[in-house]
């Protein structure tokens, strides 16, 4: 502790918990988005990416909700925000914003896009997964032409509004920190658009990362052009992103209110591994010189020539530095709100805990889960490119 | 008319059953009086006034035990009610002799309110719960009926540490406490009954920030932040302007 603080700031309120619960809807933003590209985009070199973005979409949206019932407590509760919705409040709205997504947008789109694929596993499978495709295509084993042109043009329109509907999942988890108007950290009328991109990045990054990993371990050849075309979308997220950051940097500079000087100490003392070492170069400043450098995105072929395994080193490690980056963006946005006095004149500490519902083992778990669940996820739902080959030679019809 | 594809009606039966759960589960666990008065359960009120009255209040100890009430009443604690202490007092109150308040004797009480937090209020007597006399009961040295210290503190710092260090790093760190506070001497026994002063006039400040030959910053005293006091502004343990 340091300087002034009020009696109720010394211990921080919302903990590394509710640092993970941005951190973890943005991937799901962002993972979606980057499934529109090839959808409604058209962008065709990162089709092998889709399924799999759509389905890690899926995990992370499973698991993003269980921070804020941990931090709660009384999961147990939860499902009173739906029977008795209090309108007048954003942080209670967020039930109908993440059903919403879940069942009109994600769940929809990957029954629509894999309803061709599951109805042919079910005739190909025997047993309890015969059924359980079955049960998955809800009994609409119809692969007519004018049924899987439903599925295409259906699936289509719902990403078109899957898109606004990820921009409302994430920018209102931004306009839950942004409409603060106490905090001076936090006020900000950039907050959901800074949210969004910043969800954009990660998302794409993540993709990346599991489409290279999965692909290793699976023994098959990485699509070059998809992984280019990734890396490419990547840097300009990135480019609008720091664009976004820098903005609101410089605004609150050139706007120099009487926050200003904690601010400034703020950042110099406690966030100064986390904001300045870890979120601006290792997280943007490292990878876009990198991608920049290596990737098509400012000229075909790269501005270096460099072979294809040290451009997948230099894709994968640029990534993995985006994710640290953002969940630092994540954690000096929530954490760093919390340091300082509303009285201007002092900053506390905030020490993680290591076990207990809050702790650091806590967080990794949840962490952790969505990498799981994904697993059981493509394990049903195979999203690999050659497992679309596996399938009988000629469309039926029910 | 051609036909839905198979999937709408599919869709609109899922979708159909979760929103139709969704009015059925409103129409079952929503509690009748909920939102008569507000977005809370309105028979929760009544529910609650049912309740047995376990706590008896101050004026109920009183007709009995106003020996120990009136020093209470004004000493130090006398914000702290009896039964925060001695826990719920109705049944003794309504059986004297056969039901007895208990006794305090465990450091955890004492400890709940004074062992030291940097949150508490500045100046509040707090202790290491750790090295202060370990594992000896409080009430072996303190009353806690008419708590004083057992020794008058004899500088500032020692129950206001923090004001001193801050000052210590700051421009003002050449000034004693009492340039700009007079505290009464009881206030070293009793800090709460004589609270110490505070520079009530503008001209206290301008004596060193309005006299341009003192060196320190200056501001135009007439015009500059009228009509507030300084302090009220500027910090002035650790001053802004350097």
């Amino acid at each position: 502790m340091q300087g002034y603080i009020y009696p109720n700031e010394y211990e921080l309120q919302w903990s590394l918990l509710i640092v993970l619960y941005p951190y973890l809807t943005g991937l799901v933003a962002g993972a979606f988005i980057l499934a529109s590209l090839e959808r409604v985009f058209n962008v065709k070199e990162v089709q092998p990416t889709y399924r799999l973005a759509l389905l890690t979409a899926l995990a992370f949206l499973i698991v993003a909700p269980l921070p804020l019932q941990a931090h709660l407590g009384h999961p147990e509760r939860s499902y009173q925000i739906f029977l008795t919705p209090n309108t007048k409040s954003a942080m209670a709205m967020f039930g109908f914003v993440y059903a919403w997504y879940l069942m009109v947008v994600l769940l929809l789109e990957i029954w629509l896009d894999y309803r061709k694929d599951m109805v042919q596993w079910a005739q190909a499978s025997t047993g309890w997964r015969r059924w359980l495709y079955y049960g998955l295509t809800l009994g609409a084993t119809d692969l007519s032409p004018r049924a899987l042109r439903f599925d295409e043009s259906a699936g289509r329109w719902i990403t078109i509004i899957g898109i606004p509907s990820a921009f409302l999942l994430h920018g209102y988890v931004g306009f839950i920190f942004g409409s603060v108007k106490a905090n001076p950290w936090w006020s900000s009328v950039l907050m959901p658009v800074v949210f969004l991109f910043s969800a954009i990045v990660s998302g794409i990054a993540l993709v990346l990362v599991l489409y290279m990993l999965t692909t290793m371990f699976r023994w098959q050849k990485i699509d070059m052009p998809c992984l280019d075309k990734l890396a490419q979308f990547l840097f300009y997220a990135l480019v609008v992103d720091a664009s976004l950051e820098s903005l609101d940097f410089i605004h609150r500079l050139y706007e120099a209110e009487e926050s200003i000087e904690i601010l400034g100490q703020l950042v110099e003392n406690r966030l100064f591994i986390s904001l300045i070492v870890l979120q601006v170069l290792i997280g943007t400043l490292i990878p876009l010189i990198a991608l920049g450098t290596t990737s098509p995105a400012l000229r075909k072929g790269g501005m270096f020539r460099t072979p294809p395994d040290l451009r997948q080193l230099i894709y994968l490690t640029s990534a993995v530095f985006v994710q640290i980056g953002i969940f630092s963006i994540r954690w000096n946005v929530v954490i760093g709100g919390q340091l300082f006095s509303k009285s201007l004149r002092g900053l506390t500490v905030y020490k993680v805990e290591l076990l207990g519902i809050e702790g650091l083992g806590m967080t990794i778990a949840l962490l952790v889960l969505p990498f799981a669940i994904l697993w059981a996820i493509a394990k049903i739902l195979p999203p690999w490119p050659e497992s679309e080959a596996v399938r009988p030679a000629a469309p039926q019809t029910a | 008319m051609r036909s839905l594809p198979q999937q709408v009606p599919r869709l609109a039966i899922v979708f159909g059953v979760a929103l139709g759960g969704l009015f059925v589960a409103r129409g079952l666990l929503i509690p009748d009086t909920f939102g008569d008065r507000g977005h809370y359960r309105a028979a929760a009120v009544d529910s609650i006034a049912a309740q047995p009255v376990k706590f008896a209040g101050r004026a109920e100890c009183a007709v009995c035990h106003d020996d120990v009430l009136k020093p209470h009443g004004a000493g130090n604690h006398r914000g702290v009610t009896c039964e925060v202490c001695h826990g719920p007092a109705q049944a003794h109150v309504l059986a004297p002799l056969e039901v007895k308040p208990s006794v305090v004797r465990k450091r955890e009480l004492c400890t709940a309110c004074h062992a030291f937090d940097p949150s508490r209020p500045l100046g509040f007597p707090q202790i290491d719960p750790v090295a202060h006399n370990p594992r000896a009961p409080c009430i072996g040295c303190h009353r806690p009926h008419t708590p004083e210290p057992p020794t008058p503190p004899e500088a500032c710092s020692a129950c206001h540490g923090h004001f001193a260090r801050q000052k210590a790093v700051s421009p003002h760190a050449a000034l004693t406490c009492e340039t700009c506070h007079q505290a009464p001497p009881q206030h070293r026994t009793n800090p709460r009954a004589a609270l110490p002063g505070k520079p009530e006039s503008r001209t206290f400040c301008g004596q060193c920030h309005g006299t341009p030959e003192t060196g320190v910053p200056q501001v135009e005293m007439e015009s500059h932040g009228q009509p507030n006091l300084c302090w009220q502004c500027h910090y002035p343990h650790y001053p802004e302007i350097r």
